[in-house]
């Protein structure tokens, strides 16, 4: 347990080294909020305008939502694991008495925690400029709801870009081109990042809410919210648990089969 | 006149080198293309379901607003098919291998800039070219609203190249390139939607200081007839300042790369 | 003879961020960085005769390579005077560049996923050569690093030593007049490191080119340089012929003797340093003030059936030299 320790104070400290590469991906983080915020800023400028179910107070916590639950569940070292399988650094931590995997999940929270420490700071001064409607979440079992829905929405994740890096064990140059597929076009459409998920028409948003993406950012912030709730609650924990359960073994086993593939090429 | 033609040729031969490169991985082309039109796809459905649900954005119709969003995809291709090179230039100065590009007797701001543009972006600017004109031809422009939105977007396009230099500039101050171009393709991407749907002071910064506006929402503005013959001649104005800024600029790192590095 | 470099008074300083290790260091440079002012060259000067051949030699960070990137017109001087070919390097004009080349051991200008001949026909634009010139400065060089069968092969799928010597090829293209080359057989094996120094003397014998070498491999500088200069904490402390760096620096001789009986062999140690013992050879070190005393006691004292006066191999000066302890420091 010690070294995991260690892992995360080293990586906590990486952040800061590599200082400038964090802020700015704060920065990033801030100027997508400050899009998506005036896009619908306009869109519910006239009063008492109701679209597809929001109104301005609601879509404004939405996306204010996002800033935090963006910032625990999308802020991920393990992003670097394609290119240690590609360029063939895995082995420097094949040969040490570690699991890989732990390995990038310690790194993970380490950022994460870092992460949500400045996003907190956005967030109060975002809100203090802009002053947009917020809701807090007072409800004590609706927040706990929610602590899963993000524990969740976090090992989807990571089992998602783990089964991602894998890629690079039979194809070395498709590593960056899958991830951009995958983890920047997809996940950014389908999770919830720039639209709600519920203002789809039924049929898409059925479609949609049966893949592993709006697990990652729509789910918790809607059960933040406290807009699913009952029935709905259950049955979304039941599919985000099949996904992240199904994920997690697909990772193990597309893995297994990798490392086989990486040691008998000797890369 | 000599210059042109010793420089085309280099661009010739560098951009058939990582055209080369990229044809030689099939398999990854058609990821990045299909990661590509998806993104594109999904974003237009995305605005044209929103749009309609609210009658407009900002005052802007559909159409006007599906032409904005083809605009800023014009301008960013664009660049990213000439600029590629940009978003390689950071192991180059890491591994010091930049050295061996300056000991050349070729400019190094337009090898770093310029050298070998995207073969993924070649195959989607002949589609965003025409649908960006059907949907322009939408609007019946004149002639002259015609001239001024081309002239625009070649504006637009020379505040992007400044942008990219000055990216490169940094680069090689802080090593650091991979974010910053991303930040600048954040704040373009502010350019997705008309810039008026921005309150100030925002809507002015983006317009005059980091001139979003002037590199994408003025062109497709100029199309649909909304902007004055004065407002052409201060966005040149800008475009001109920006890139004989992103020069100094340059200069000026490279300055301090023969000062500072060992 | 006309000088093709001459340097004078060179000062380089250089201003570099320390950081501090820990959280806490991380965080405090964050916000006050501490500068440091690194003095890399501190008045060097020296100058180079047309088609000489010069090695570089001095410790790690004893501004070697500093003053190739100078010379080369990559780094700005602080202070002083630097002209190569009666050009000022860092004005970088096209007509200095395509006279000079620059290589670097581990630094790439090949196009990693093409075959070298892409990499050549770059540069043959770049340089502007025409067709002839070309093609018989490629048929040259690929006859002399023995590369034909290499250069339509991927970058990628070349050893270290053939993708050094596609290198240098693509450096050595434009035939420049003055050659940098620093640390050209770092990570090689000994067949490439050999093939590579012969490459190097044929080509200032062949071309009249005017070469600096740096290198921390011994053979390099036995082998190719006649005229070294030693440079430590950005200073030149000797500049001449590669044997007098011998005598000037080595402070002691070496007496090597074959002795006929082992008697009283523990008094040995009282004539000087003993180096090897290995009856019936033995070689004691000798301070060179005190080698001809040295040598008449041990020839008085001792059965001495043979024995001859050396100087230290040039190998050890050269390696003190590298470490950076031969100036009585």
């Amino acid at each position: 347990m010690n070294k995991y320790f260690q892992i995360f104070k080293i990586s906590f400290q990486e952040e800061f080294t590599y200082k400038i590469n964090f802020v700015m991906w704060r920065v990033r983080n801030v100027f997508q909020i400050i899009v998506t915020y005036y896009l619908w800023d306009t869109i519910f400028s006239a009063p008492g305008r109701e679209v597809f179910g929001y109104d301005r107070a609601k879509i404004m916590t939405y996306i204010f939502t996002l800033i935090i639950v963006r910032s625990i569940v999308l802020s991920a070292r393990a992003v670097d694991v394609s290119s240690d399988v590609a360029e063939g650094n895995l082995s420097n931590y094949l040969i040490r008495p570690m699991s890989y995997f732990k390995y990038w999940f310690t790194r993970d929270i380490a950022s994460k925690v870092l992460n949500l420490f400045f996003a907190a700071g956005e967030f109060a001064i975002l809100f203090v400029i802009l002053k947009p409607p917020f809701f807090f979440q007072t409800n004590i079992y609706v927040f706990l709801s929610f602590l899963m829905a993000i524990v969740l929405a976090i090992l989807i994740y990571f089992s998602l870009l783990f089964i991602i890096s894998a890629v690079p064990f039979w194809a070395p140059e498709l590593g960056w081109g899958s991830q951009f597929l995958v983890i920047i076009v997809m996940l950014e459409f389908l999770s919830g990042a720039v639209f709600p998920i519920d203002i789809l028409p039924g049929v898409y948003q059925k479609i949609v809410m049966s893949l592993p993406f709006p697990y990652m950012i729509f789910f918790p912030v809607q059960v933040y919210l406290g807009k699913i709730t009952g029935m709905s609650l259950i049955q979304g924990f039941v599919i985000s648990i099949a996904w992240a359960v199904a994920l997690y073994l697909a990772m193990r086993y597309v893995w297994s089969r990798g490392l086989k593939e990486y040691q008998a090429f000797g890369r | 006149m000599k210059k042109l033609k010793y420089y085309s040729k280099i661009w010739w031969l560098l951009t058939r080198n990582s055209f080369s490169i990229v044809l030689g991985q099939r398999v990854a082309l058609l990821f990045f293309l299909t990661g590509k039109v998806l993104r594109f796809s999904l974003f237009i459905g995305f605005l044209y379901f929103l749009i309609q649900g609210t009658n407009g954005l900002a005052g802007y119709s559909g159409n006007q607003a599906i032409f904005f969003f083809l605009v800023f995809n014009l301008v960013d291709v664009l660049s990213q098919f000439f600029f590629r090179e940009v978003y390689r230039f950071r192991p180059k100065i890491i591994s010091g291998d930049f050295d061996l590009t300056l000991v050349k007797p070729t400019n190094a701001l337009f090898v770093s800039l310029l050298g070998g543009a995207d073969a993924i972006d070649f195959f989607t600017i002949p589609p965003l070219i025409i649908a960006t004109w059907y949907a322009g031809s939408l609007f019946h422009p004149s002639i002259l609203s015609t001239l001024y939105f081309v002239l625009l977007i070649v504006n637009g396009f020379l505040i992007a190249a400044a942008f990219h230099i000055a990216v490169l500039a940094m680069g090689i101050i802080t090593l650091e390139i991979d974010h910053t171009i991303m930040i600048y393709r954040d704040l373009t991407s502010f350019g997705r939607f008309p810039v008026d749907i921005y309150k100030q002071p925002v809507q002015g910064l983006l317009t005059y200081l980091i001139p979003v506006g002037i590199m994408i929402t003025f062109p497709a503005k100029a199309l649909m007839g909304l902007v004055s013959g004065g407002g052409i001649l201060i966005s040149m104005f800008i475009g001109v300042l920006a890139l004989f800024l992103s020069f100094r600029f340059w200069n000026y790192a490279l300055k301090k790369y023969a000062s500072a590095s060992s | 003879m006309d000088r093709a470099i001459i340097v004078d008074h060179l000062v380089k300083n250089f201003e570099v961020i320390q950081k501090e290790p820990g959280l806490t260091g991380a965080v405090k440079s964050l916000f006050s960085p501490t500068k440091k002012q690194v003095h890399a060259l501190r008045g060097v000067s020296f100058s180079i005769q047309t088609g000489e051949l010069v090695g570089f030699i001095g410790p790690n960070g004893a501004g070697k390579t500093t003053t190739l990137k100078t010379l080369s017109g990559l780094l700005y001087p602080t202070s002083g005077f630097v002209s190569v070919m009666e050009y000022d390097p860092w004005e970088r004009k096209p007509e200095f560049l395509k006279q000079i080349a620059l290589v670097m051991g581990q630094k790439n200008q090949l196009w990693w996923d093409l075959p070298a001949i892409e990499t050549f026909e770059l540069n043959r634009a770049i340089y502007e050569l025409n067709t002839r010139e070309y093609e018989d400065n490629l048929k040259e060089l690929v006859e002399l690093l023995e590369i034909g069968k290499l250069i339509n092969i991927p970058v990628r799928k070349l050893s270290l030593g053939q993708r050094m010597r596609m290198e240098l090829t693509a450096a050595l293209l434009h035939k420049p007049k003055v050659l940098f080359l620093d640390e050209p057989t770092i990570g090689l094996d000994l067949v490439a490191q050999q093939k590579m120094r012969d490459f190097i003397y044929e080509y200032n014998r062949k071309y009249q080119a005017t070469i600096i070498l740096t290198s921390h491999n011994m053979d390099d500088l036995v082998d190719l340089a006649r005229r070294v200069i030693v440079v430590d904490e950005g200073k030149i402390l000797f500049d001449g012929a590669l044997e007098e760096l011998v005598e000037k620096f080595a402070k002691e001789k070496i007496i090597k003797a074959t002795l006929a009986k082992s008697d009283g062999i523990v008094d040995l140690e009282k004539i000087g340093k003993v180096r090897k013992l290995a009856f019936p050879e033995v070689v004691i070190s000798v301070p060179r003030n005190a080698i001809a005393v040295a040598a008449a006691e041990l020839l008085q004292n001792f059965a001495v059936d043979d024995l001859t006066i050396e100087e230290i191999p040039i190998e050890d000066v050269i390696r003190k030299v590298f470490k950076g302890g031969i100036f009585g420091k």
